[in-house]
């Protein structure tokens, strides 16, 4: 059984937000306007939009990585 | 030709009419709608590639409102430039198409090597090519890397001032009223949004934004003095080799087609055709 | 006598009790010496070698304690997985971390000065065993970097063999010895830690599967190649087997390196050290990176990596400062967290931004008091900053300030409410670079 996972490279991320704006349920912004990322998979339902939100981040930080729940990506 | 006959004007050798308003001076005209669809095409080109700079631009600065939110501009300037490469690739075509002037398909993308109007022709050039290379990374963004497609993206700084250039330098237009307010226009707004990207974030990159804000000034001023010396002069066209007037000058003997600047002046730029037949438009060996 | 060995015998095993093994006090141990005391280096199949560290339960001891077998399998399998990829043809590297950036800690510098020859041991060993065509040894400045190259020197000259040890000298910065830094510096870049995945062991130098260890554990692994698993764990406890390198320091009489048996309680270390110059109010375990264990409540904590651990602490590199009474907790934190705020590497947002807004909320709480608000800011602020960054510099600030206002809430509470202590003015125990943040907004 896999499943979608949405993590951020903190380094590439610059702040923009549009993830935030995109994916409120997944994305709050911390007070420096830094994406949160709720932990835990992303939903079925949500996966439309989380997939939107990777294309739309300016400097291509956020991503989507498919996991298998059983091992885990080490 | 439609207005041929009536206007008195008899039919030269690619076809076309040929007017003769006085001794010495030889106009060629074309009402084909193949050269309102590229002077249309091209003026809405710019237009929506403005847009799209400017989108471009509020991108950067990072502009959001309440009702307005990062993903909205983003949305729109991908379609905006989308839109400014299609209406682009219509002007190209319709331009290529319109076999009265001796450009074809490679004069379209490999800049300079045009007989007709090298330089200004070969500006437009630069600007298609890389107004492709920028859809085409932004396209497979995700493929190529964030590093290399904003090192392509970047040359968006340079598409867009040569567009304007091109548009200037070879459009009939250019002295219409109106088409030089919405060139004024589109280089106003983009001119005042990269002074808001200057001064952002300041003053961090001390260096490379003083640099900027200084080209920035230089570029319009040269700009507008040459603007003003050059292609707004009675003549610019002529002094390009043709002696093709605007609307204003030719009065309205000619039922609505404005000069043609793609006019043959025979002992001028390109040699004459070897063996012309009066039917079949040819294309002039460079 | 075992018959394992087809080099022949070399001295006879040490006492697995006696203590050091890693040094030897005196002037440090040239070739000549160290092969007297030790012997040569056994003939051990990589896949041998690595089932003895296994077998031993060798940890890291850079910090982050990850077992170190199973690093070496992970280098192996990456390297199977990718032949002839990567700029040299995919095979692993090594790269040995002694640049030890921790200000407290002076393990990796003193190892590297008195035993060389095992650290190089270690790194011969792992290389084989891995099967790297490259080694790196990566160390703090050019004085331990010239002293390193004549040991490799003498080794070539004696016919040694050698994977062509390459030492390099690290830019200073907290953060440079980050393991991902150190790869990211070694592959042409700056010294500033990479986003991961992919790990080093994947992708490390040049792109080449990089096992990295740090001095001490290649150290370890040369001895338990020559005397077996059986006598390294003869010493430690099941959890935390082996000997390990700290440092003491703070009010104690004599400060320094010392090798203890992982696992002893804090307060004998503390008695190894000549006992506490005052009386002692808590110990920093772990650095930079550790927490706070208040005396005398943790005076039976054990020192090692999970014995801290479970006390709210950390090992780290195996760092022990003693604060006495007269000190102030809160004052010590806040001027732990300044430092570490100054040494981001400022690339992610974060650190950059949440690390001088905990030191300031800290710094405030400390010498202005008398604000409720700020402390919950900084209660909110920690969660927030903690595991954000692409390394774990921000987490081991979090873990420090949190372990300060968890096992000092009445000192806190005295702060907020009646303004800060007399001992906060007082002159700072913990030993911290002088070094201004390198021009960071």
């Amino acid at each position: 059984m896999s499943e979608l996972v949405l993590t951020v490279n903190p380094i590439a991320c610059d702040a923009h937000g549009v993830c935030a704006s995109l994916l409120p349920e997944l994305v709050a912004r911390d007070p420096w306007g830094y994406p949160l990322i709720a932990p835990g998979p992303v939903p079925a339902e949500l996966a439309e939009h989380a997939r939107r939100a990777v294309a739309s981040c300016p400097t291509l930080a956020l991503r989507l990585a498919r996991v298998d729940r059983a091992g885990g990506s080490g | 030709m439609t207005g041929a006959a009536a206007a008195g004007l008899a039919r030269g050798p690619l076809g076309a009419s040929v007017a003769h308003p006085g001794p010495g001076a030889i106009v060629v005209t074309s009402s084909t709608p193949l050269w309102y669809l590229t002077r249309a095409t091209g003026v809405v080109a710019l237009v929506l590639l403005t847009i799209g700079m400017a989108l471009g631009l509020l991108i950067a600065v990072r502009f959001e409102g309440r009702a307005w939110p990062r993903f909205i501009t983003i949305g729109l300037h991908r379609n905006m430039s989308l839109l400014a490469l299609a209406f682009t690739a219509a002007h190209v075509l319709t331009t290529i198409t319109d076999n009265f002037v001796p450009i074809d398909l490679q004069d379209a993308f490999v800049p300079f090597i045009s007989p007709y109007r090298p330089f200004w022709l070969g500006l437009g050039a630069i600007a298609f090519d890389l107004l492709i290379a920028l859809t085409v990374t932004s396209l497979v963004r995700a493929r190529l890397g964030h590093r290399s497609w904003r090192l392509v993206h970047w040359t968006a700084y340079l598409c867009w001032p040569v567009a304007v250039l091109h548009g200037l330098g070879t459009g009939t237009d250019t002295r219409t009223r109106w088409v030089l307010l919405v060139t004024i226009a589109c280089v106003a707004a983009v001119a005042c949004l990269l002074g808001w990207r200057l001064a952002q974030g300041w003053p961090a990159h001390l260096g490379v934004r003083v640099a900027g804000a200084i080209a920035l000034v230089a570029a319009l001023a040269a700009g507008g003095a040459w603007v003003v010396t050059g292609p707004l002069r009675p003549g610019w066209t002529g002094r390009l080799g043709l002696p093709a007037a605007g609307p204003s000058q030719l009065g309205r003997d000619t039922r609505g087609a404005a000069g043609h600047p793609g006019v043959f002046r025979p002992g001028h730029s390109r040699p004459a055709p070897a063996a012309a037949s009066p039917a079949a438009p040819t294309r002039i060996p460079a | 006598m075992t018959a394992i060995r087809a080099t022949p015998p070399g001295p006879p095993q040490p006492d697995p009790a006696q203590l050091p093994r890693l040094v030897t006090p005196g002037p440090p141990a040239g070739l000549a010496a160290h092969l007297r005391r030790h012997g040569p280096v056994p003939a051990l199949s990589g896949p041998a070698l690595i089932a003895s560290i296994e077998q031993a339960g060798l940890t890291g001891r850079g910090g982050a304690g990850f077992p170190a077998a199973r690093k070496m399998r992970a280098v192996t399998t990456a390297a199977s997985r990718r032949p002839g990829r990567g700029r040299r043809g995919g095979a692993p590297a090594v790269l040995a971390n002694g640049a030890e950036s921790e200000p407290a800690s002076g393990k990796d510098t003193l190892l590297l000065r008195q035993s060389p020859h095992l650290v190089l041991d270690g790194i011969a060993l792992a290389a084989q065993a891995v099967g790297a065509t490259e080694a790196y040894l990566c160390v703090a400045g050019p004085q331990p970097a010239a002293a390193l190259l004549a040991a490799v020197a003498e080794r070539q000259r004696a016919g040694l063999p050698e994977a062509g040890v390459r030492v390099a000298a690290i830019p200073h910065g907290y953060v440079a010895s980050e393991e991902s830094a150190l790869v990211n510096y070694l592959s042409g870049g700056p010294a500033v830690p990479r986003y991961v995945p992919p790990r080093p062991a994947e992708r490390g130098v040049g792109g080449r599967p990089t096992l990295v260890h740090n001095v001490e554990t290649l150290a370890h692994i040369a001895l338990i190649a020559r005397y077996g698993p059986d006598w390294f764990a003869a010493v430690g406890t099941p959890d935390a087997p082996g000997s390990a390198l700290v440092t003491i320091g703070g009010a104690v009489r004599r400060p320094g390196v010392y090798e203890i048996a992982l696992g002893r309680p804090v307060t004998e270390l503390i008695e190894l050290a000549g006992g506490t110059t005052e009386p002692p109010q808590a110990i920093l375990a772990g650095g930079c990176f550790g927490g706070w264990l208040p005396l005398p409540g943790a005076a039976g904590v054990p020192v090692s990596p999970p014995g801290l651990r479970a006390a709210g602490a950390a090992f780290g590199s195996g760092l022990l400062t003693v604060l006495p009474v007269t000190a102030c907790v809160l004052a010590e934190t806040a001027r732990v967290l300044r430092y570490l705020a100054g040494q981001s590497a400022g690339q992610c947002g974060p650190c950059t931004f949440g690390l001088p807004a905990i030191a300031d909320a800290l710094a405030q709480i400390a010498w202005q008091g008398r604000d409720r608000r700020t402390a919950e800011w900084l209660r909110y602020l920690l969660p927030v900053v903690a595991n954000r960054g692409a390394c774990h510099l921000p987490d081991g600030a979090v873990a420090v300030a949190a372990s300060a206002i968890r096992s000092f809430s009445k000192e806190v509470e005295q702060h907020v409410t009646h303004g800060p202590c007399a001992n906060a003015s007082r002159p700072p125990v913990l030993p911290l670079p002088r070094t201004a943040p390198a021009g960071r907004p």
